[in-house]
């Protein structure tokens, strides 16, 4: 670099002057920021496949034979909590866009008595967290006899998304211009037709958001499976693991294994869906939108 | 919600062009609410209805499925001698300032973001600096108390290493440690809404105001407090407004990690609730719990809301 540097003509003094900042100060703290955030994370990856001894023996560092089983023996463990987990979250995507795709439409192209109404009692129900409707909420499910089922686990998270969901959902067909439906109204398209042929291909990007809000919601999940579902298959992720906890007890590889198998499916759809991953998180936040 | 922010403000032809409108409000609004109906049974039954039945039972001595008697106030005049959950309202007043003012790193990392010269860099950088925000929220808690552990744990094997054994702690275990231990769970706190939020407001500062401010001479430190800063208020005033929000609902960390324990030195309001209901079966007075944060939260995001409406610039989702 410093024979760059040298060799460069007086005309671009600026120029070199500044090639050579390359801000590795900056680079040097952000990485350090970097390495403390991704640390324990990274820590997991590494104790994930040594067996007991080489925990012992080495602690700090991977060492080899690398042990791959350990995520064997732990899948074994957690997979039917990642079966619930997925069954759950693919059945309240349905449930929400269903509900909340035709709400969304009807609020966004109709008018019609008590429109603002409606919509403000939906919108409203941003600004109650969950949490404090989960006793009564409980003891309404006991009393429908619903406690080990599926329906459980997905009815809330159906109730939930649907707010959220129909505030995008209407958000994003406002922006549709009109021209497209008048066309497909000239064309002989009824109002059915129009929401399956128009409107529901063009939403696509909004379902997507939508279900990753969900999944995202689905995993992380913790106090309503816990105390609605006692049936070791019925656990969803979230809950499943701290049982996975108890039992793997003292084999740190295949618990960290374990650990790193749940967070497999969210780190995939942050590492491709970055942009709709970040949405969904935000999404979750009362008052974000 | 990516697509929306695209959307002009003048595109909602609602009412507008519906040019058969006569026919139309004629003929459509039974079908619309028909179309309706799923979505408002569905919020009626389990929204509405819950909320509304757990302030109801408040004043109840609540035994589900059997008799249940009206007794007033009394829930709410125990409530207010309940010392766990006072103390748990107090460790929550704890873990909410601790937060706020953890936020220097977010945003002392959001600074440093903005100043990488090379978009891709600050990418990469960006990217990485959020992975954590990608992990369940029970994996991080539990990753976390292995850090703590008392024998193998991270912490204890880092103090030993350096010489420093006898610092050793049961750290989630000990009365004194344990609210500290929660706290530094995620340290150092950058994955998470503030860091996003900061850094798209950084970004968001037109380019010639830094450069007016450098050709006056006016150096990193200096732009920071007279224009950074400044600048981000708005954005820190909403913050500050959703972490109280969301530290209301504070729970399955510490019951993760310490299970409100040891001595009730982590317990929290939702802790206290839930334990209230399940351990004790005390239904009436968990609902009065209950009622109690859902309206604190319901003042609180009241104020979000006006806050919000009087700042359309905010958006957090313009990353």
């Amino acid at each position: 670099m410093s024979n760059a540097t040298l060799s460069v003509p007086p005309t671009t003094a600026p120029r070199a002057r500044r090639k050579p900042a390359r801000q590795w100060r900056v680079k040097a703290a952000l990485s350090v920021l970097v390495f403390v955030s991704l640390f324990p994370y990274l820590f997991a990856l590494g104790t994930s496949v040594k067996d007991n001894l080489q925990f012992a023996e080495n602690y700090w560092v991977p060492v080899l034979p690398f042990h791959f089983e350990n995520y064997a023996t732990a899948w074994e463990q957690i997979q039917p909590y990642m079966i619930a987990s997925v069954v759950v979250a693919a059945f309240s995507i349905i449930g929400i866009v269903a509900l909340s795709l035709v709400a969304g439409f009807v609020f966004a192209r109709y008018s019609f008595p008590g429109r603002k109404f409606f919509f403000v009692m939906i919108a409203s129900l941003m600004m109650v967290p969950n949490i404090t409707s989960l006793i009564p909420l409980f003891v309404m499910m006991r009393d429908f006899d619903l406690l080990n089922t599926y329906a459980v686990l997905i009815i809330p998270h159906v109730a939930n998304g649907v707010v959220i969901g129909t505030i995008l959902m209407k958000t994003f067909i406002e922006g549709i211009p009109q021209e497209l439906f008048d066309a497909a109204r000239v064309d002989g398209a009824n109002a059915t037709r129009l929401f399956r042929s128009v409107m529901t291909p063009l939403s696509l990007p909004v379902i997507g958001t939508v279900a990753l809000i969900t999944i995202n919601g689905v995993w992380n999940d913790f106090f309503w499976p816990l105390l609605t579902i006692t049936e070791d298959e019925l656990r969803t992720v979230s809950v499943g693991l701290l049982f996975f906890n108890g039992q793997s007890g003292t084999e740190y590889g295949p618990m960290f294994a374990g650990y790193l198998l749940a967070s497999l499916p969210l780190l995939l759809l942050f590492t491709f869906l970055s942009k709709y991953f970040l949405a969904g998180v935000q999404g979750g936040l009362p008052g974000s939108h | 919600m990516v697509a929306t922010t695209d959307a002009p403000p003048a595109a909602s032809p609602v009412r507008g062009p519906e040019p058969t409108g006569g026919r139309r409000r004629r003929k459509i609004p039974w079908l619309v609410y028909l179309a309706l109906l799923p979505l408002i049974v569905v919020l009626a039954l389990f929204q509405y209805y819950p909320a509304f039945s757990g302030i109801f039972r408040s004043f109840y001595e609540w035994n589900p499925g059997m008799e249940s008697t009206f007794i007033g106030l009394d829930n709410f005049s125990r409530m207010m001698d309940d010392e766990i959950w006072w103390q748990s309202f107090k460790n929550l007043g704890f873990i909410f300032a601790f937060g706020v003012v953890a936020w220097v790193i977010p945003l002392f990392a959001a600074e440093l973001l903005v100043t990488l010269r090379s978009q891709r860099a600050q990418f990469v950088y960006r990217t990485l600096l959020i992975v954590p925000m990608a992990f369940p929220g029970v994996v991080t808690a539990l990753v976390w108390s292995f850090m703590y552990h008392p024998n193998n744990g991270v912490i204890n094997k880092v103090l030993t290493a350096v010489g420093l054994g006898s610092w050793a702690q049961n750290w989630a275990g000990d009365p004194s440690f344990a609210l500290w231990s929660l706290l530094f769970i995620g340290f150092p706190f950058i994955a998470g809404l503030p860091f996003l939020i900061f850094y798209s407001t950084l970004q968001n500062i037109p380019k010639e105001l830094f450069e007016a401010a450098a050709l006056d001479g006016v150096d990193r430190v200096r732009r920071f407090w007279s224009i950074d800063l400044p600048l981000m208020a708005r954005q820190v005033k909403l913050l500050f407004f959703l972490a109280v929000i969301h530290t209301l609902q504070y729970g399955f960390m510490a019951y993760i990690v310490t299970a409100g324990g040891p001595d009730n030195a982590t317990m929290v309001p939702v802790l206290r609730m839930i334990n209230v209901a399940f351990q004790g079966q005390d239904w009436g007075y968990a609902a009065t719990l209950s009622t109690t944060l859902f309206l604190f939260t319901m003042v609180l995001s009241t104020v979000v809301v006006f806050v919000k409406r009087s700042d359309s610039s905010t958006n957090a989702k313009g990353l």
